[in-house]
């Protein structure tokens, strides 16, 4: 992450309205749907932390099956350039507050893929990453932790890393263009969303976005049409 | 009944629709982890989840006609639980009746259908066809019932029918055959298995809701807990005796909607064409012997 300082919601004067954000942070925190995109062998470690062995659900975490719904992104292995590209079209659908879990020493440094020409090794160039999980692979014990760690970040208004992708997007984007070429464009536009909502800033713009610019086209609707 | 008992019964049926819905909702989850031997969600998870997705910062909404299709899911619900007596209130339920009650009933669904539509993804299209399709199924087994209750009791309002069973017997004795097929069809309603191929999360990604983020998504959790008390509802006054009071009323309710959701977790999907197949024939068959009888 190049700018770890990210603005936190400011704390409201009104005592009230202080319990009331505190509520509904531990709300969030208790209640996180989670998408695994399931890259490489930490899969294998979910089915028993999620099922009747270890049971995410006590904690409030069950699986979601699309972006839409989820607010965790898991990635459990190793990332190569062609599944990065998913990865971030899945990251960009999904909706804020989002938090996402690298699980698995490929994700951190690309593990043992640290030679290979076409993994991408370290996931936090190019998705603000809220939590690694390391260990090859890690147990359901050390991922239930992780996933508990995140929800004491949660509770304790500290997880904010997805502004991050909004403020430092050309950072973001640059590292992507340099992996996917300089034409690369994801059907959800960042800028227009930060500009939306209220999240642009410094590092917003910068000379990858103008690139971006240069070649984006809006999103079209494909041709209707039946294979006879 | 003067105006302001009536807004006060306007606003407390549905309020109170919404609290039982939700220990409904956590009674499913907690009977689904005991089946899955796991210990289940915390007491209070249906409401966390309800206020986390409302608490979203970004939003993506497809169109105006998403956005009034969650209304009109929840919505119809909402319009559903002043036609159902409960103890103390009766809201508009004599005036109503369980014909009108049967046209709120379908609201949701094809609230749902506009919205989907909208949204342009295409498991949600499959599934709010075969969502349409399962309504198609259930519809016919339960229109034969209410049908044939309404006949039974020479009556089309829930308030006289409740009156008549609390005086007499249960419908339940005097009308089994109906009462078993009320509940194929209420299994079919509450879209659980075997009958819930239009949700299939891990083949179609949750059909209907495949596209439902945030604030549309909690929309639709709150219809399922509204859902689950009027199908709980529904069937206690045709078949239960209503309530008497509030306690006896809950119990019977629960232990009503306890009965499909403890059949859900056992079972394995059927295909749409095979629920079509099965729901028009079986409880369809018992409906109309049952009709027989009481003819």
């Amino acid at each position: 992450m190049k700018n770890i300082e990210i603005k936190t919601t400011q704390q409201r004067t009104n005592p009230l309205a202080n319990v009331f954000d505190r509520f509904m942070q531990f709300c969030q925190s208790r209640s996180l749907f989670m998408l695994h995109y399931c890259t490489g062998c930490g899969a294998i470690e979910l089915p028993p932390a999620m099922t009747s062995r270890f049971d995410m659900e006590r904690l409030g975490i069950q699986p979601m099956v699309t972006p839409r719904q989820a607010d965790i992104l898991l990635i459990t292995g190793y990332v190569s350039v062609k599944t990065l590209k998913r990865v971030i079209l899945t990251y960009e659908q999904m909706q804020s507050p989002k938090y996402v879990i690298g699980i698995c020493s490929c994700t951190v440094n690309g593990g043992m893929y640290w030679q290979s020409y076409a993994t991408a090794k370290k996931l936090n160039d190019y998705l603000p990453v809220d939590l690694y999980i390391a260990g090859c692979m890690p147990r359901p014990e050390a991922v239930i932790e992780g996933l508990q760690l995140l929800q004491n970040k949660i509770a304790n208004n500290d997880g904010h890393s997805w502004k991050d992708y909004f403020q430092n997007y050309d950072y973001y984007l640059g590292n992507q263009q340099h992996l996917f070429g300089e034409d690369w464009q994801t059907p959800t536009d960042i800028i227009t969303e930060a500009k939306h909502y209220g999240l642009e800033a410094e590092g917003t713009y910068g000379k990858h976005t103008e690139l971006l610019a240069k070649h984006q086209h809006p999103l079209q609707p494909l041709p209707l049409k039946t294979n006879n | 009944m003067s105006w302001s008992e009536l807004l006060a019964e306007l606003f407390f049926m549905p309020a109170i629709a919404f609290v039982v819905g939700l220990f409904m909702v956590l009674m499913m989850r907690k009977i689904a982890a005991k089946i899955q031997r796991r210990v289940g969600p915390p007491f209070f998870q249906p409401l966390y989840d309800i206020v986390k997705l409302y608490q979203k910062d970004t939003q993506v909404s497809h169109g105006l006609w998403h956005d009034i299709g969650i209304v009109m899911a929840v919505g119809g619900y909402i319009g559903a639980e002043i036609l159902l007596p409960v103890p103390g209130f009766d809201g508009i339920a004599d005036k109503g009746g369980i014909i009108t009650l049967s046209y709120f009933l379908m609201i949701p669904s094809l609230g749902m259908a506009l919205g989907v539509g909208q949204c342009a993804n295409p498991n949600g299209s499959i599934g709010i066809s075969r969502a349409l399709t399962a309504m198609l199924a259930y519809d016919i087994p339960f229109i034969i019932v209410v049908f044939g209750v309404a006949w039974h009791f020479q009556s089309t309002s829930l308030v006289e029918m409740v009156e008549y069973q609390q005086v007499h017997q249960w419908g339940i004795f005097e009308m089994p055959l109906l009462a078993f097929a009320g509940l194929f069809a209420l299994q079919g309603m509450m879209g659980k298995h075997p009958f819930e191929i239009y949700v299939a999360p891990a083949e179609i990604a949750t059909g209907p809701m495949v596209e439902m983020s945030g604030k549309y998504m909690g929309g639709l959790f709150v219809m399922q807990s509204f859902q689950f008390y009027t199908a709980g509802v529904l069937y206690t006054s045709l078949f239960l005796g209503g309530g008497e009071n509030w306690i006896t009323f809950l119990i019977k309710c629960f232990a009503v909607i306890a009965i499909p959701i403890s059949i859900a977790y056992v079972f394995p999907r059927f295909r749409t064409e095979d629920v079509v197949r099965l729901l028009w024939k079986w409880p369809v068959m018992m409906g109309l012997i049952g009709l027989a009888f009481v003819m």
